[in-house]
């Protein structure tokens, strides 16, 4: 039950600036995803909550008390690191119960928690264990149950799925989602995976080079992206980026051509389409936005992923599942001209449309 | 076919060849362990004699009287027993702690690297060159001949060791376990003492062997800093029974034999830990 409040944090390694004037709050309850590729200074963010870095500058508040400077031990957080950092020489149960032992919980009501939180996780039959002798699907949700053992101020979670096989990743990010909607605790949770994150988040802070690009809800993020790393970096497969030019309203590039757009000119502009947003058109349609031939075509299952060569880059498109195209052969594409965005190459910012 | 029996015979005797290697290894490191052995329990015509006496002679005890008996060679092991023990307890709490320091603290600019060169330069002379100040210093503070003396001059050369053995063992565990504790809910040191220590005990194991043997085979310190039995160690007492008309090598074989006990023992004992001590950086978690 907190919010957590950044404020005018700046966090420097030596000369390296790894969090750059950050500003955010996280609401209380809220599902915050800290989402960005590696050295973005998403981990670096979170590790400030938790006290194990310290900020260079700017206040972090956890509901009203500022905790600049204040051992983790007094902020009431958990964490889940993304290597479990499971106690090697403590058996499971011991593990679990080490936050309630360290808060000198007497041992009976350590042991009925221990229980309880283990029952929840499916742990209760391996609490005798060390944690080499379980598999990477249990030690994860060790790491898990030592964080919900007691109920915190705000939970911090470190990629505590990215060492996950597929399968077993789906599986426990659906449990995580319920655990924290089950249990209402703030959660600040990071990855690189804008699937976790989009799947996970009340709402996403994209970050690059120490700044968040972009704050909102999964959908927002989605579908108006701010800048052109969000745009780039959410999505699979990643929207198509065309650079080009904007003149008297046309956006052109080698091939393509796109009327109605943009309110001014802009020399160096980068299109950005996703590929659900590109349509293949009917035979005899000459109203289209492209021609190109056919580079390959990937039967995913529930849809066909279908590349055409513009230029020197690819277009890829997401056509029906019996898409039935052959590489070479010449298709024309038309683009749904609400879902067409447009940024500056130069400041890397939107453009209005 | 001929090639398989040929190919058998090349097995053979390389087998053959890397059993006489080790046999011969095992002779070099276990005879003179057999000789003080057998010695310490010879009549002195049978230490003398030539050809050697290896193994037909009517066993004694007259060495074992005349050196824990006549000698006072059982206060010598005691006071090295002291002296060691309580070294190598001083040198691991305060090497550990420094060695932890240095792993896992934040230094400006390159003070790490310059706080552990200045440990390790201390052991860059020979300890010899620290005699004379080192006799000064402890006549200046009445502390000549005590058993004290001794511990505070092997501590101060056991410490840049432990120091550095235990830097290198908290370097190789994960960081994060130590915050994930602090994390839980426990100080820095709560998470040194739950955590770390309790991790690096092979490394612990090691570093005390070591610092063991290191205290209990000192010979040279102990020589100038002890006089009498009050604080005279094992080395030096037996290096007593070189005298100025004869050496007895019945009492030096039967003292120095007892004296190698304690250790051989201790690592028997610690044996696994040491193992597992040693290669510990290989392996990591």
């Amino acid at each position: 039950m907190a919010s957590v409040t950044f404020r005018n944090v700046v966090k420097k390694f030596g000369k390296f600036t790894a969090v750059m004037n950050l500003n955010l709050e996280v609401r209380d309850n809220e599902f915050l995803v800290l989402l960005g590729p590696s050295g973005c200074g998403k981990t670096t963010t979170m590790r400030m909550v938790a006290g194990l870095e310290e900020a260079t500058s700017g206040d972090i508040y956890i509901d009203a008390d500022r905790i600049n400077g204040v051992l983790p031990k007094y902020r009431d957080v958990a964490m889940v690191f993304q290597s479990y950092a499971l106690y090697p020489h403590l058996s499971v149960a011991d593990n679990i119960g080490y936050p309630l032992k360290i808060r000198k919980v007497p041992p009976a009501e350590c042991k009925r928690r221990i229980m309880e939180v283990a029952r929840r996780v499916e742990l209760d039959t391996l609490l005798s264990r060390l944690p080499k002798e379980l598999s990477g699907g249990q030690r994860q949700r060790v790491a898990l149950a030592r964080a919900i053992v007691r109920t915190p101020r705000v939970f911090l979670m470190d990629e505590p799925l990215s060492n996950l096989d597929a399968k077993l990743r789906t599986q426990m990010r659906a449990e995580l989602k319920h655990l924290q909607h089950e249990l209402q605790v703030t959660t600040i949770y990071v990855t690189h995976d804008q699937i976790e994150a989009m799947t996970l988040a009340h709402r996403v802070a994209v970050m690059n080079n120490g700044v968040i690009e972009q704050l909102g809800t999964p959908r927002e993020i989605y579908n108006d992206p701010r800048t052109l790393f969000v745009a780039g970096f959410i999505g699979s497969p990643p929207m198509n980026l065309i650079p080009g030019e904007v003149k008297n309203g046309v956006f052109a590039s080698a091939g393509l051509r796109v009327g109605g757009i943009g309110r001014a000119d802009v020399s160096r502009a980068v299109l950005g389409v996703r590929p659900e947003d590109v349509h293949v058109a009917g035979a005899g349609d000459a109203d289209v936005n492209l021609l190109a031939p056919i580079y390959s075509v990937e039967l995913t299952g529930e849809s066909t992923l279908v590349s055409l060569r513009l230029g020197n880059q690819l277009m890829t498109l997401r056509a029906d599942k019996n898409f039935a195209g052959q590489i070479d052969q010449q298709i024309g594409v038309k683009l749904a001209a609400d879902r067409v965005f447009l940024f500056n190459e130069e400041s890397r910012d939107r453009v209005d449309v | 076919m001929t090639t398989r029996v040929q190919h058998r015979a090349t097995e053979v005797i390389s087998r053959l060849l890397a059993y006489l290697v080790m046999a011969f290894a095992l002779f070099i490191t276990i005879f003179p362990i057999y000789w003080l052995a057998v010695n310490s329990f010879k009549l002195d015509i049978d230490i003398f004699a030539v050809p050697p006496v290896w193994f037909e002679f009517s066993p004694t005890l007259k060495h074992y009287d005349a050196a824990f008996i006549g000698q006072p060679f059982l206060i010598y092991a005691l006071n090295s027993l002291i002296i060691a023990v309580t070294t190598t307890i001083v040198s691991l709490v305060f090497g550990t702690m420094a060695g932890y320091a240095l792993a896992r603290f934040d230094y400006p600019g390159r003070w790490r690297y310059q706080i552990s060169f200045w440990i390790l330069s201390t052991r860059m002379m020979p300890p010899i060159v620290t005699i004379i100040p080192l006799f000064i210093f402890f006549n200046f503070f009445g502390l000549l001949n005590t058993k004290l003396a001794v511990v505070v001059a092997y501590t101060a050369f056991n410490l840049p060791f432990v120091t550095w053995m235990m830097k290198s063992y908290f370097q190789d565990l994960p960081p994060e376990l130590e915050e994930a504790a602090m994390v839980d809910g426990d100080t820095r040191w709560g998470a040194f003492l739950h955590v770390a220590l309790p991790l690096a005990r092979p490394g612990l194991a090691a570093t005390a062997i070591f610092s063991l043997i290191l205290a209990w085979n000192e010979f040279l310190l102990a020589l100038i800093l002890t006089q009498t039995e009050r604080a005279m160690t094992l080395p030096v007492g037996i290096s007593g029974r070189v005298t100025q008309y004869t050496t007895h090598w019945g009492e030096i074989s039967a003292a120095g034999f007892l004296a190698s006990v304690p250790i051989i023992i201790f690592a028997l004992i610690v044996q696994r830990h040491l193992v597992r001590g040693l290669s510990f950086g290989a392996v990591k978690g």
